[in-house]
């Protein structure tokens, strides 16, 4: 029997994202019934969202765990620069290429990791300098340059990850569903995510119970790292080119849809179904305000309004419950 | 039916010596527990309860003396080896992740689970429910719910609960009616009635003596590092026992007409 009543009181947060989301979709339908009924909308949609939902579903990891990381976009270019040499230099899209830009990724996010518990540096501070760092790394490698990847298109590989299911469901929109359900099914089901849980909610009790809460930290960032790497590859795919200043455009925009999403950033805290919900409303908002015919300045504007609207929300149910559960107690 | 030789006592501590310094924390503590008895451990801020309760849970080593736990001698516990030794200690509310349901809070850190490392989440809701209610939760509490939907009360009550669950043979509770109301101590010394009738031992550490009164076997006091006297309940009334800890607390001796009562050789600090 499923209990409702249970499933609402659980979940409030993510039924308000998703009432948000659904308002929002039927607000641009009156508006462009004929763009919002195209099915060309939505393979737009569904091409381009997945770079920034896909970092973010593994943030959400992070941030539960009640840490922040600044320096994935840095790794996702890190991870494209690799991918583009190797090919380049091997004259053909091997699947070397592709396992050394997720080498890269991993080393990034076990640096990251390492800094934060064993250098004790806040992870503010560790991503912010592993940020420029990578970031650093790929400017003086690549001189500033962009290498276009063109000549490999249409082969399996590239196709594997960027190709169109059925010829118009993009590949990157299957990957991002992919990602979403195996770190569900971890995040929910498996004792790592139990254990992420409570490496965020409450780290000394975790330690006291015999978790190891370092152990969690450097694999939360050594997984962000490699999950990062993948979403660098599948941007830098779908453009054909690797730019060496991939990802910057990503790095507000996903911490802003794991937000949104519901997670706590003070750690505890957060559903992966949040923040693919919360993904697609912000994609399905940048879409919107274009097809409507709304100038590209004004979606930064309202990115802003609608994570102030969110986070409102979010306060205002927690402490309904808060007040409510003050009230159980007294009486 | 073959009776298995049960040791006297579940823990018992030998001249027991524990310094930081220049500061002696335990002179010489010959401290017991009995199996299935409640022992409730006061004294004044200073006396070294803690510092008793964290040598026996291993986190801190003792400079001298010696720590049987079912009559197995050692020299120093891990945290790791008290709990394998069937010791748990509820802190008040530190062990409870509070944005976590219920049923990950009692098996946080030991939960069940599967193959490839999965959690067997249906068995441990299940067990969770039979727990609460044989713990005497209300029924209205779900394995479901947050920890921090709960009065305190209720959290040291989730705490003893995985205690009995992970079978602890002794449950230390330090200082657990500290901050709660009237109503809410009530509820954890029905949890310590609940430990006694699982046939658990326990250590219940306070400075209020009306708080432990009611649900001990056995009143062991202390005072400047060492066990000044030990009184069974049943020969003592609420009242002699304050007039005793009040003696203590200001001469360091117990009154002379309450020497006999003791139960071991009384020391004067």
């Amino acid at each position: 029997m499923i209990n409702f009543s249970y499933i609402w009181n659980r979940y409030k947060i993510q039924f308000a994202i998703f009432f948000i989301f659904i308002s929002f979709w039927l607000v641009f339908l009156i508006l462009n019934p004929s763009a919002f009924l195209n099915l060309n909308t939505y393979t737009a949609i569904a091409s381009y969202l997945p770079f920034s939902v896909i970092p973010a579903l593994s943030l959400t990891y992070i941030m539960i765990c009640g840490e922040i990381d600044l320096s994935f976009p840095s790794v996702m270019a890190l991870a494209s620069f690799v991918l583009a040499v190797t090919w380049k230099s091997m004259g053909g899209a091997h699947i070397i290429g592709v396992i050394l830009a997720l080498l890269a990724g991993l080393i990034a996010g076990l640096l990251n990791g390492v800094l934060v518990t064993k250098a004790k540096i806040p992870s503010m501070i560790a991503t912010l300098a592993t940020m420029f760092f990578w970031r650093g790394v790929v400017l003086v490698s690549s001189q500033g340059f962009g290498i276009p990847l063109g000549e490999f298109k249409g082969t399996v590989t590239y196709d594997f990850f960027v190709g169109r299911v059925f010829s118009f469901i993009p590949a990157q929109a299957i990957w991002m569903l992919i990602f979403t359900t195996l770190l569900w099914l971890i995040l929910n089901r498996h004792i790592f995510g139990a254990h992420v849980y409570f490496t965020g909610d409450n780290r000394i009790a975790a330690e006291y119970m015999g978790i190891n809460t370092r152990k969690i930290l450097i694999t939360v960032f050594a997984l962000h790292g490699v999950i990062s790497a993948f979403a660098g590859m599948l941007a830098t795919l779908e453009m054909a080119t690797f730019w060496p200043a991939l990802g910057e455009a990503y790095l507000m925009k996903s911490i802003a849809i794991v937000v949104i999403g519901g997670t706590s950033i003070f750690g505890g805290s957060g559903t992966i179904i949040g923040t693919l919900i919360g993904g697609l409303t912000l994609g399905l908002i940048e879409m919107g305000l274009l097809a409507v015919g709304v100038a590209g300045f004004w979606i930064n504007l309202v990115y802003g309004t609608i994570i102030i609207i969110a986070l409102i929300l979010q306060t205002v149910i927690r402490e309904t419950e808060m007040k409510k559960a003050l009230k159980e107690k007294i009486g | 039916m073959s009776i298995k030789a049960r040791p006297k006592y579940i823990v018992e501590t030998r001249n027991l010596i524990k310094r930081f310094g220049d500061v002696v924390a335990l002179r010489g503590v010959n401290f017991k527990v009995g199996s299935n008895e409640v022992v409730g451990l006061v004294g004044d801020n200073g006396a070294g309860k803690s510092t008793l309760v964290k040598v026996i849970t291993g986190t801190y080593a003792p400079d001298g003396g010696e720590i049987y736990v079912k009559g197995i001698r050692f020299k120093r516990l891990t945290p790791r080896k008290a709990r394998e030794l069937g010791i748990e200690i509820v802190h008040q509310e530190r062990t409870i992740a509070e944005n976590q349901s219920l049923w990950r809070n009692v098996f946080m850190g030991r939960e069940l689970k599967g193959p490839l490392g999965f959690l067997r989440i249906n068995e441990m809701k299940e067990i969770t429910t039979k727990l609460l209610r044989e713990m005497g939760f209300k029924s209205d509490i779900s394995p479901e719910k947050l920890a921090k939907t709960l009065s305190g009360g209720y959290k040291q009550g989730v705490q003893i609960s995985r205690a009995v669950y992970f079978r602890a043979d002794l449950v230390i509770l330090d200082e657990p009616t500290i901050q709660l109301s009237l109503k809410e101590v009530s509820k954890v010394l029905e949890f310590v009635k609940m430990l006694k009738k699982e046939n658990k031992s326990c250590i219940f550490i306070s400075h209020n003596i009306y708080h432990v009164y009611p649900v001990a076997d056995k009143i062991t006091i202390m005072d400047k590092g060492r066990i000044v006297a030990e009184f069974k309940k049943e020969d003592l009334t609420i009242d002699e026992l304050s007039e005793v800890l009040m003696e203590v607390a200001e001469t360091g001796d117990v009154p002379p007409r309450f020497k006999k009562l003791s139960t071991i050789p009384v020391t004067s600090t």
